[in-house]
């Protein structure tokens, strides 16, 4: 059966039934396949094209094969805008997440307050570009309001963005503030599909508000948990409007993440076919981890099945 | 009834069709200049009832991602403000429009720019830009702190710099460098911990033009970019800039300037507003931000002299070009006709926003400055001094972008400054190749 | 006693915990409002009070476009017009059909991926998951060109077009909700003979109410802050959006400063319409998203 092709299996005798329910399929998906068609795949497909081509946007592509793919595997900052772009996904995510967690455990056992729950989701209503402009605002070294509370507790001044070695942490943290609510919020549905008796029987046998998390809550959240993952670390990922408005890359390229460097040879050095095989490299990477994603969440879904 | 009018007012519709006058899309970036060429348009289209002009301004970044992204899509303003740090890319790739031809056919006076203007938008012979205005690059000084210092404005007006000692220059910014105990950066007493107003600020390490944070000093310290505009070859490995720099990346250790890292997130400009820095360099299309955002008296005074015996600045301007794919090109080229005309840039003079590349308008300028309680002559004296071009070539984005990684590592302390410049030149001139 | 008495100190923590992270995440809220009532020259003065120093409403004025160019230069600002009521709108519609189309488009798509098997199921909802990948950049030209030679530059659809029918993450979200509902009463319905549209249409869609809202409210919150492709698509005022229509705040000269008032009074004005939609549909968004494949 399962070596049959799909028109053979759609020709099937016996299974009318199937028959229609592979019609229904393919209508319900159908506009989100042409919405997926028009504005991704073909675009993909021609960013393929592309990466073979010398191409600067105002004049015909050339076709040079895999000169770019050649200079990309030379190019010290390729790998390391790859570098920095998993750093980062390294320092936005697992605090990010503890945090979230953290907020959606409180706001379930802790405090049913909707005031709480509003304020946490507050940070998401602003854009990338103004939360980005609002913190690069409060955290000048020396005009900032985030400084002048640390000199004022007796601690030096901290450069944060201005620093190599701080810059990338600090955007990282930028972009915490404004998503940790919207992790909160999806944990929390989550959670609240966690049947009650479960904690209250834990309660009678004396388990302590840690034990119960670790063994109640924490496996059964597991299938949010990985949606969670898979759309925050791709999102992570491709940061690059913080990035654009604090630190433009800088300073001395600490904060040069990839899709920052792409589109930096894209519209600044005219280099679209050298971006378009960058992309691919990306697209790539991001696949893969996709794919090693879905693994784990199709394990979880039948865990629970 | 109804349908009569409805058929009436179609009618009406379908003839002013018929008559519409043809569109000429104008983009510009700075705000602060709208006002001005809004004017110039309303004077045009009285004048040319035929052509309406429509300017639509974008704050910097916003503005070259419309432009580019309008090239490709062919989408772009007829005619737009246009940066000598962009334009040889959009030249190089055709899309803009020669307007040798068309300033030949209506004898246009490409000498009644002031000199230089015309010629940096020019290359083999064909012109891209017609110059608007014109700017270079003075200090602006904080008197409130300059009078608490004891520091008068004849002596900041005639400063001398040199990179061993720092000159005259540095003796006056340390007099307006003060730690919060109240002494200044000449004071043994001075605790460069706890610097409460630093002296003087450059802004940041500047890309390929370093037009406000280093070119000055450098050139009048013998430094020059390359031989000629347009040429790929540059000099950036030359021991008088690397003097220049290095000169520049020690200030913060002596406690005048705040360290690099400080003054990255909103800049000296904020510094000076906010009163914590008491003098930076900045050009002459900032005067308008500083009268309008300083709450204290200020002063802008000529740069030092060098160790060459001469002020020198980057003399730059923007200019308006006409893009290729333009469908309304005869009315786009009136439009950029007038735009670069005594009568248009005297309306723009007389606004006193920026300096107008035309022979003779900056005085107007200044007079409209000086109604508005400015004194901007520093930088017309700026303009007959020595003054250089920024450096344009191919790649400028690649070269700026070079430039920029190597001096934030110096700037930083990370590599020495003849060791950073000798490796960015070395890349910059294989780019050329 | 001492379960009793460590169950207190971890709430104690716990509480702790929370009072410092709320007050982090209102504090640069707080700042931008304050900054947004202070006159324009007085910002870098007074960057790290906490207090407005001479509070006014001066650049809530100029945002909403109430004073004349040269009073709003005056005051600091960029002096553009912005037709504030208009862009309203815009957003409005921009916003509305987006959700509206991509809630539908995305329900459907997540419905089929979740229940029917048909050939290609899990290779297309992985492409469609995969799509969350493409960096924008990739896609933004191409799909630039497509809308002008399809003549819809300026107009509604081309605004719309690329987001109305599929975004990885809406189908994404909703298959996951849909794996968790329980099978037992669209089995009944379709031994009763309904047919599969049937079953989606009536008894999938009534059952999936909250995380349809969410969906809708999540795509809502990031349509309404979408700023490059609006741009680029519409700059005619007739069809500026909001966050199009307030970028002359943003920085105006190569190394000039952003309008910081006007920035910070246009950030806190243009965040009231997600607020209250975060109010009315917020019970279902914070209560009761009943999302989630554990049970």
């Amino acid at each position: 059966m399962k070596t049959l092709s799909a028109v053979s299996f759609l020709w099937q005798p016996f299974s009318r039934e199937r028959r229609t329910e592979t019609f229904t399929g393919y209508a319900l998906i159908l506009p989100a396949l042409i919405g997926f068609s028009l504005f991704y795949a073909i675009p993909l497909i021609r960013a393929f094209e592309l990466s073979f081509t010398d191409w600067n946007m105002l004049r015909a592509p050339r076709f040079i094969g895999l000169d770019n793919y050649i200079q990309m595997w030379n190019d010290g900052r390729f790998w390391n805008g790859m570098k920095f772009s998993f750093y980062y996904v390294l320092l936005n995510i697992p605090l990010q997440t503890a945090l979230g967690l953290f907020l959606a455990v409180a706001m379930d056992r802790l405090t049913r307050s909707i005031i709480v729950r509003s304020v946490i989701l507050l940070p998401y209503l602003l854009s990338n570009v103004l939360v980005a402009l609002i913190w690069l605002w409060m955290l000048d070294p020396i005009l900032g309001i985030v400084n002048s509370v640390i000199t004022s507790l007796g601690f030096d001044r901290q450069a944060f963005l201005g620093s190599p070695s701080q810059a990338l942490a600090t955007i990282a943290g930028i972009n915490i503030w404004r998503h940790m609510g919207l992790v909160a919020i999806l944990f929390l549905a989550g959670l609240q599909n966690i049947p009650r008796y479960l904690y209250e029987a834990a309660a009678i046998e004396g388990a302590s508000e840690w034990q119960m998390f670790k063994h109640i809550t924490l496996p059964l959240l597991r299938p949010v948990m990985v949606f969670v993952l898979v759309t925050s670390v791709t999102g992570s990922f491709q940061i690059f409007d913080t990035v654009a408005v604090t630190s433009a890359g800088g300073p001395y390229d600490s904060t040069n993440v990839i899709v920052h460097y792409i589109i930096q040879n894209a519209f600044s050095f005219y280099k679209m076919g050298y971006a378009s095989a960058m992309s691919m490299a990306l697209c790539l990477v991001m696949v893969l981890y996709t794919l090693i994603q879905m693994r784990l969440m199709r394990a979880s879904e039948s865990d629970l099945a | 009834m109804k349908l009569k009018y409805l058929i009436t007012t179609t009618l009406a519709l379908a003839s002013c069709q018929w008559v519409q006058a043809a569109e000429v899309k104008y983009m510009l970036w700075d705000s602060n200049q709208l006002p001005a060429y809004q004017q110039c348009a309303t004077d045009f289209q009285a004048k040319n009832p035929d052509i309406s002009i429509k300017i639509t301004q974008a704050g910097w970044n916003d503005y070259w991602t419309a432009i580019s992204t309008g090239f490709v899509s062919g989408t772009a303003p007829d005619v737009f403000t246009n940066h000598l740090a962009k334009y040889p890319e959009f030249a190089k790739s055709e899309q803009l429009v020669d307007l040798a031809p068309l300033i030949a056919r209506d004898q246009v006076a490409s000498d009644q720019y002031e000199a230089g203007l015309y010629e940096v938008w020019g290359r083999d012979g064909k012109q891209y830009g017609l110059p608007k205005d014109w700017d270079t690059i003075a200090f602006i000084v904080n008197m409130d702190i300059a009078k608490q210092a004891g520091v008068s404005l004849e002596e900041l007006q005639t400063m001398e710099w040199n990179p061993k000692d720092g000159g005259s220059f540095e003796q006056t910014i340390r007099k307006l460098t003060l730690d919060e105990a109240g002494n200044n950066a000449s004071s043994d007493k001075f605790d460069k911990s706890k610097v409460k107003v630093y002296g003087f600020q450059t802004p940041g390490g500047g890309g390929m033009m370093g037009q406000t944070e280093w070119s000055y000093l450098a050139v009048s310290n013998g430094f020059k970019f390359h031989d000629k505009v347009w040429d790929n070859k540059y000099y950036y490995d030359d021991p008088k800039l690397v003097e220049t720099i290095s000169y520049l990346a020690g200030l913060p250790d002596k406690g005048v300037s705040a360290p690099y890292e400080q003054t990255k997130s909103l800049g000296p400009d904020a510094m000076f507003v906010g009163g914590k820095a008491a003098m930076v360099p900045q050009g002459s299309w900032m005067i308008s931000y500083f009268k309008d955002n300083a709450k204290f008296p200020t002063a802008w005074v000529p740069l030092p002299k060098g160790p060459n015996g001469q002020r020198a600045t980057m003399f730059n301007g923007l200019a308006d070009s006409i893009w290729v794919g333009s469908k309304v090109q005869e009315e786009a080229w009136k439009w950029v006709k007038y735009l670069g005309s005594a009568e248009c840039q005297a309306t723009v003079a007389a606004k006193g926003v920026v300096f107008p590349a035309i022979k003779g308008m900056a005085e107007k300028a200044m007079e409209a400055h000086k109604a508005g309680g400015i004194d901007s002559s520093a930088f017309i004296t700026m303009s007959k001094e020595k003054t250089f071009l920024a450096p344009i070539a191919d790649n400028g984005s690649q070269v700026d972008d070079l430039m920029k990684t190597s001096l934030e590592s110096i700037f930083i302390g990370k590599v020495d400054a003849a060791t950073a410049l000798k490796e960015a030149n070395a890349k910059i001139n294989a780019l050329g190749q | 006693m001492s379960v009793f008495e460590r169950l207190n100190w971890f709430r104690i923590i716990c509480w702790l915990i929370l009072a410092v992270i709320l007050i982090v995440t209102v504090t640069p809220l707080w700042v931008m409002l304050k900054t947004a009532l202070m006159p324009s020259s007085e910002v870098f003065h007074h960057s790290t009070a906490w207090w407005p120093t001479n509070p006014t409403l001066i650049n809530f004025e100029r945002v909403l476009g109430l004073l004349s160019t040269e009073e709003s230069l005056k005051a600091g600002g960029s002096g553009a017009k912005v037709n504030f009521s208009l862009a309203m709108l815009n957003s409005v519609i921009f916003t509305g059909i987006i959700v509206v189309m991509q809630t539908m488009s995305a329900a459907a798509a997540a419905y089929a991926f979740a229940r029917l098997r048909f050939p290609g199921n899990t290779l297309i909802f992985g492409l469609f998951v995969a799509s969350m990948m493409i960096p924008g950049v990739v896609t933004f030209i191409p799909n630039f060109i497509l809308i002008r030679d399809l003549g819809w530059l300026n107009t509604t659809m081309g605004m719309v077009a690329p987001f109305c029918l599929m975004q990885g993450f809406s189908v994404f979200f909703l298959r996951q909700f849909f794996l968790a509902l329980p099978k037992e009463l669209e089995e009944a319905a379709y031994i009763e003979g309904a047919s599969h549209f049937y079953i989606f249409y009536r008894i999938a869609i009534p059952l999936s109410i909250t995380p349809l809202i969410t969906i809708a409210t999540l795509i809502g919150i990031n349509m309404w802050n979408e700023f490059l492709w609006p741009y680029l698509v519409a700059k005619d005022e007739s069809h500026q959006v909001l966050t199009v229509a307030l970028q002359g705040f943003k920085s105006q000269t190569p190394q000039g400063q952003p309008d910081w008032t006007g920035l910070m009074a246009a950030t806190a004005i243009s965040v009231l319409p997600t607020i209250g939609l975060l109010v009315v549909f917020g019970r279902n968004v914070v209560e009761s998203i009943q999302f989630s494949g554990s049970k």
